[in-house]
């Protein structure tokens, strides 16, 4: 009986309708928004963020690909084409002769960068590459290159000049096997 | 011949400067209200016009002038021009009775002159419901008139709510009409002078806080505002009877609704909350000072008025919409009997307690 004229109460003065009334004014008076105001403030990436895709170069100027294919083999979403050839006047060396990306298909998995044996890929932290034409995201070598050259401006030197392990093994930085102390 | 003319400069000037408050108000409201919903709601609201985003009512209103103005293959032309017209019109022409100030006369130039209300007319309150279902029309019609299915279900669902509702508006006040005597908005404000247990919503013999919820539950279903917005249910209706307006013309409803809100504002804050009165006498100004009195019953009565707005947003940013059984339930089985109950209760206590 007295729970019944309590809901009955509870009807009439609105009093679920007053709880939320009350939750909205608590939010207005301690106002805290979580809004980011975008273009102007920007929030901090997580190391392992995973931007724009780049193609990398050496100390002296060389480009890191060979050429191998393993990145176009990796890739699920077939966003990269390689067309590669021998390095004029060195028959034992090979370069990308013509390098595609069509960033329109990429999903930024990085699939590519763990495949690349001599970490010619790099994943930048840029994300802004709204463009009004979307054929202005089929990039070529040039300027896969000049992604990398603005995103990455510390370069590696040659793969012989490095440490003796390193080019023996011929295995990317992030693949060293764990020292054992 | 002169006086005419004096009394017709005057009263010309009389309505040019409400209509400008109430479409600066408007103006101010449309950000009001982006900006309290999104702090209610954890948000920022608009920021990139101006600082703070004040400019943005300045922005839309050039963005809507200057859009292309679009009538929709099979619409009817002339009423489909005219709608718009129809529902903005009846939300200003309100404004006509309302007292926004002390019941002060001046003479000018030898002509009598009411500064803080257009016209004192016998039958006020009569006249803003009028006019205020005349505004039903122009949304049926303009729903009627855009040849689209959402217009016009929009339409449909806009003329029953607001006709269940108005009802529950018209008997919500009887009482207070009871207890005043008068329809004359001014008569209703005087009656109320003194302390706030004077104000019709705590009056003796029988405070009218029954009808008082009524009404502002009934006044935020006649503006077609949430929780009460299925005329325009955006996840239902696309925009329900605007859908095809575009331009101007949009703007015209959109002003209307905003001038609607306002104007229920002002007759809630004149009926049930005493109007230009303070809540006692020594805050208003007094003694020495009383020739100002109009600029402290001005301000309480804006207070008053943007306490109801401010409602307006917060139910907006609380409550979510009702289904459209459990709106009319709510209007026919609810509030109309509580309604009727009151109109009741306070003719008895009106004769037993005569003033």
């Amino acid at each position: 009986m007295l729970a019944k004229f309590k809901t009955w109460l509870k009807t009439i003065i609105f009093y679920e309708i007053l709880v939320g009334m009350n939750a909205t004014l608590r939010h207005l008076l301690h106002y805290k928004p979580i809004t980011l105001q975008y273009p102007h403030e920007k929030r901090t990436l997580p190391d392992s963020y995973r931007g724009m895709l780049s193609l990398l170069r050496y100390d002296d100027g060389i480009e890191k690909c060979v050429g191998c294919d393993l990145c176009e083999a990796a890739c699920p979403s077939r966003v990269i084409k390689v067309i590669s050839a021998e390095v004029p006047g060195e028959p034992t060396k090979r370069y990308a002769k013509e390098y595609y990306m069509d960033m329109t298909r990429c999903l930024f998995c990085g699939l590519c960068v763990q495949a690349c044996p001599v970490d010619a890929l790099g994943m930048t932290r840029e994300y802004e590459w709204a463009v009004y034409d979307k054929r202005h995201l089929y990039l070529n070598k040039e300027q896969l290159l000049a992604i990398g050259d603005r995103a990455f401006p510390v370069r590696e030197k040659r793969l012989e000049l490095q440490h003796p392990n390193v080019a023996f093994f011929n295995v990317a930085f992030t693949h060293l096997p764990p020292k054992n102390s | 011949m002169v006086e005419v003319g004096v009394k017709l400069a005057l009263s010309l000037t009389q309505i040019a400067v409400v209509m400008g408050v109430v479409l600066l108000t408007v103006m101010f409201l449309t950000l009001a209200e982006r900006k309290v919903l999104g702090w209610m709601q954890d948000r920022m609201g608009p920021m990139e016009v101006g600082p703070y985003g004040i400019l943005q009512p300045v922005a839309d209103g050039l963005k809507l002038f200057f859009k292309e103005d679009i009538v929709p293959a099979g619409a009817n032309k002339f009423l489909f021009s005219m709608a718009p017209l129809l529902a903005l019109v009846p939300a200003l022409i309100g404004f006509a009775v309302i007292p926004f100030g002390p019941d002060l006369t001046v003479e000018v130039f030898g002509v009598q002159f009411k500064p803080f209300v257009i016209s004192d007319i016998n039958v006020g309150i009569l006249y803003i419901l009028a006019f205020t279902s005349i505004g039903a029309y122009g949304i049926i019609l303009g729903g009627w008139a855009s040849n689209s299915k959402y217009s016009l279900l929009g339409g449909l669902r806009s003329a029953a709510q607001v006709i269940s509702y108005e009802l529950n508006v018209g008997l919500a006040i009887v009482g207070v009409l009871l207890l005043a005597g008068s329809l004359s908005l001014v008569k209703i404000t005087e009656a109320q002078t003194g302390w706030f247990w004077n104000w019709f919503i705590f009056a003796p013999p029988f405070p009218q806080i029954f009808a008082f919820v009524v009404y502002v539950i009934s006044a935020v279903a006649e503006t077609n505002r949430l929780p009460f917005d299925l005329p325009e249910a955006e996840s239902e209706l696309v925009a329900g009877f605007f859908t095809e307006y575009s331009g101007m013309r949009f703007a015209f409803f959109f002003l209307a609704e905003y001038a609607n809100m306002i104007l229920v504002s002002c007759i809630a804050a004149a009926l049930f909350l005493g109007g230009w009165n303070a809540p006692a006498p020594f805050l208003q100004f007094h003694g020495s000072l009383a020739h100002l009195l109009w600029l402290s019953a001005t301000i309480w009565f804006a207070v008053k008025v943007y306490f109801f707005l401010f409602l307006f947003f917060w139910l907006r940013a609380t409550l979510p919409r009702l289904r459209y059984d459990q709106l009319m339930r709510f209007g026919w089985k609810v509030m109309l009997p509580i309604a009727l109950g009151n109109i009741l209760i306070t003719a008895i206590a009106a004769y037993l307690f005569p003033k």
